[in-house]
């Protein structure tokens, strides 16, 4: 009688083990999509939507920074490379990093390391080329999110930051 | 029974069992449930392709876009210092030093993850807004109602988390804080 549910028993362990690591697997890839949809949902994808400082009504991330002013640009590489002309903002901390459709991050540059210059990424899918002076990002996928992090030190001097983070711009090549 | 049948209760189960079990490991995890320091937990792999399934899982849950170690170093805490869990109805002394970063903030959280209703609207105490004289002690009071010095509202009676930021470590994010540098959770009189 037991002899019978050796081999489905073993089976089923089986199943459960290839389940867990599926379900882990597919999380990050799920969360982020649904993130991609709400971000998008606001100011649509292949530009920066500017988003005022958090509150206990932000929804769109989850455990937002209220110290950060967030801009970010969801991307769709299916029409071309996201190209990004970055301006940081002299604060304390300025940063633009992009987040692959696995949330790894594929590049952080903040504003030291770019010297407070402005600086040109082409971000780009599989057999995309990087348009001339821009340097080339290549990501695993299609999707993912550019977002840049701007420390308000005063929430007075946000006004200001507001205005001169919109100098950033993100687009589709062509 | 057929034997086709026990196959498909068995697979059946495990895939629930399995796919469940993840479920539930992931929505029970804390943040960077890698490393624990004190009440903290902490991981050195958030962002990054070296990150295992379950941290990945976890992160894009808790905290997605999170940066990585060389940027940004996240430590959480759900528990204080006896490892009680952090209740909105109770009053906590958090005591820290300067930390070895360029910037660093506390910020209070309800368990799914956002910023907690309250009526100043306060969310978070960082080094940035602290005097200079402050720079190397502080203390911030997390309670229900307003408290003298800095005051980091809870907002209600529900469970919360406390979640410390510490931008472009000294270190390059290399290693972890010590359960020295990172602040204390005292808990005090409860409503």
């Amino acid at each position: 009688m037991i002899r019978r549910w050796i081999g489905p028993l073993i089976a089923g362990a089986v199943l459960g083990v290839v389940a867990w690591q599926g379900t882990l697997t597919m999380a990050p890839d799920a969360l982020m999509h649904l993130a991609l949809k709400r971000v998008s949902a606001v100011g649509g994808p292949n530009h920066f939507t500017h988003a005022p400082l958090a509150t206990a009504a932000s929804r769109a991330i989850v455990r937002p920074s209220p110290d950060l002013a967030y801009s970010s640009c969801p991307f769709d590489l299916g029409k071309g490379p996201l190209l990004i002309d970055a301006v940081p903002v002299l604060a304390p901390y300025w940063s633009l990093s992009i987040f692959d459709k696995h949330t790894n991050a594929v590049l952080v540059r903040n504003g030291m390391k770019a010297a407070y210059k402005p600086f040109r990424i082409a971000v780009l899918a599989a057999g995309q080329v990087a348009p001339a002076g821009y340097e080339a990002v290549p990501v695993d996928g299609r999707s993912g999110i550019a977002l840049v992090r701007i420390l308000i030190d005063d929430r007075a001097r946000f006004p200001v930051i507001d205005r001169e983070r919109r100098a950033t711009t993100c687009r589709v090549a062509g | 029974m057929r034997s086709w049948g026990r196959y498909l209760i068995c697979g059946v189960a495990g895939l629930l069992i399995g796919g469940g079990g993840a479920v539930w490991s992931v929505r029970a995890g804390a943040l960077g449930s890698s490393d624990r320091i004190g009440p903290w937990t902490t991981g050195r792999d958030f962002g990054t392709a070296q990150a295992s399934p379950y941290t990945r899982a976890v992160v894009a849950l808790r905290g997605l876009l999170a940066l990585p170690a060389t940027e940004a170093r996240y430590y959480n805490a759900a528990v204080d210092d006896a490892g009680r869990p952090l209740e909105g109805r109770c009053t906590y002394m958090i005591d820290g030093g300067g930390l070895p970063a360029r910037w660093w903030s506390l910020t209070l959280y309800d368990p799914a993850g956002y910023l907690v209703a309250n009526k100043p609207g306060i969310y978070s105490v960082g080094s940035a807004g602290l005097p200079s004289s402050e720079q190397a002690h502080w203390s911030v009071v997390v309670a229900p109602e307003p408290q003298p010095g800095h005051w980091l509202p809870t907002g209600k009676s529900g469970r919360f988390e406390l979640t410390l930021r510490s931008y472009l470590p000294d270190d390059g994010g290399k290693g972890n804080f010590t359960v020295h540098q990172l602040p204390s959770i005292t808990r005090g009189a409860c409503a």
